[in-house]
């Protein structure tokens, strides 16, 4: 399955997928600004129209390509990427931070189906492990000791939701475009050019394509660790600096901050209040 | 298996279809920090488009069929740990100082020439809070504690 066409043959079919990808991007805009949260009404029709939208423009987004010929062949990368995507836009879009942060867990399950699709054994579990398990877990600890009753006003209303909403669809529109275009024709321009040959000069001739490992061999979390610890390993020692850095930082400014200024709190109290 | 079978199975479509996806997890996570206003949100849809990134990065990695792509997938990982202890330090202390969790409680750190956000109208809450199911209390009622009354209930 792709989700674009191989090629264009002609004018009239290229002009078609035009057309149906800029119904998309104005679909995948008005079921964003229908459902997230915004002044005024904020009834349930306009969230149910919104989530109607929503599922249309994902079908054309999907439609947008002509080859859905052999959609069971993928069926396992539709159905985890559909999770990825349809709780990201729960996330970003449900008025409670603690119900948006649990939709953002499940959106995590996606993803790591999404890379053990892709071939990615190592980082799909150690997305669940670190994110989910780590870094949502203290989102959701804060949201919890920071909010223990009710809806805050804030999180029913948003700044600017049409033109936000417009903003990332058109984005999503230009990005699908440009990947649309992608051939396999000429990988050699993406790869950078040899240190040799840019000593020589020469610039323009292709490089040698490099030895390709397989990804998908059954010892491939050993190859990831052997390439992260052989040609990465300055890189993973500046990462373990920067851990331990941003740990201590932590540790201070907590530290610091919990015996503030009492004159500047209640300075900006009252500034920061509307 | 040839390195040019390996490259046949792993062919433009699979590349296509997950920077597709990362494309649009990127562009939900930026309608999202763009518009919410809880600051915890806003992470969360920095978070979104950091697995944006993750995603697309794995993609071409299975294209080209080399592991550049997960190597820089695991320091994105990384950094996001840092990123989200250091930031949600700050969070904290915002709290603490302001009391709220909304980014508009910030707003004195505006341009000069920007004028004040004011909410204008707060839509009600359309349903009722859920009502949960509570235990009906048994056994003997426990002593007073005078140490538990002095402390708070909230933070």
């Amino acid at each position: 399955m792709s989700l674009f066409a191989q090629a264009e043959p002609a004018n009239s079919g290229w002009l078609s997928t035009g057309l149906l990808l800029a119904i998309a991007v104005t679909s995948l805009a008005g079921s964003l600004w229908l459902l997230l949260p915004k002044a005024g009404r904020d009834g349930r029709w306009p969230r149910r129209l919104g989530t109607l939208l929503g599922v249309a423009a994902l079908g054309l987004f999907i439609v947008t390509g002509q080859r859905l010929g052999n959609l069971g062949e993928d069926a396992v990368f539709l159905i985890v990427s559909l999770v990825a995507v349809i709780s990201a836009a729960a996330t970003i879009t449900c008025r409670s931070p603690v119900y948006a942060a649990i939709w953002f867990a499940l959106c995590l399950a996606g993803v790591s189906g999404v890379l053990l699709v892709l071939g990615a054994q190592f980082l799909g579990v150690a997305t669940i492990v670190v994110y989910a398990g780590a870094i949502l877990v203290m989102f959701l600890f804060v949201l919890m000791l920071a909010q223990p009753s009710g809806l805050a006003a804030s999180d029913r209303v948003t700044n600017e939701p049409l033109l936000s909403a417009v903003a990332g669809a058109v984005l999503l529109g230009l990005l699908s475009l440009s990947i649309g275009r992608l051939s396999a024709e000429d990988p050699a321009c993406c790869r950078p050019p040899s240190k040799a040959a840019a000593l020589a000069g020469e610039t323009t001739s292709p490089a040698p394509v490099g030895e390709t490992v397989d990804l998908l061999a059954a010892d491939q979390v050993a190859r990831l660790g052997g390439e992260l610890f052989g040609r990465h390993l300055v890189a993973v020692e500046a990462v373990g600096v920067l851990l331990l850095v941003a740990l201590i930082g932590a540790i201070a400014v907590v530290s610091h901050g919990l015996e503030g200024d009492q004159a500047e709190r209640s300075s900006l109290q009252e500034g920061g209040r509307p | 298996m040839t390195p040019t079978t390996l490259l046949a199975a792993a062919p433009l479509p699979l590349l296509q279809n997950g920077l597709m996806v990362g494309a649009i997890l990127f562009s939900l996570g930026l309608v999202g920090i763009l518009t919410r206003r809880n600051l915890i949100v806003m992470f969360l849809s920095a978070e979104l488009m950091l697995q944006g990134i993750s995603v697309s990065l794995v993609a071409w990695s299975r294209y080209h069929g080399d592991f550049g792509g997960q190597v820089l997938v695991v320091f994105v990982l990384s950094v996001a740990a840092c990123e989200a202890a250091v930031a949600l330090v700050f969070v904290l202390q915002a709290f603490t100082r302001t009391g709220r969790l909304d980014s508009a409680a910030w707003q004195s750190l505006r341009e000069a020439s920007l004028a004040r956000a004011v909410d204008h109208e707060i839509p009600a809450i359309d349903a009722p809070l859920p009502v949960f199911p509570r235990l009906t209390p048994a056994g003997v009622l426990p002593e007073p504690d005078a140490d538990a009354a002095l402390q708070r209930e909230h933070v």
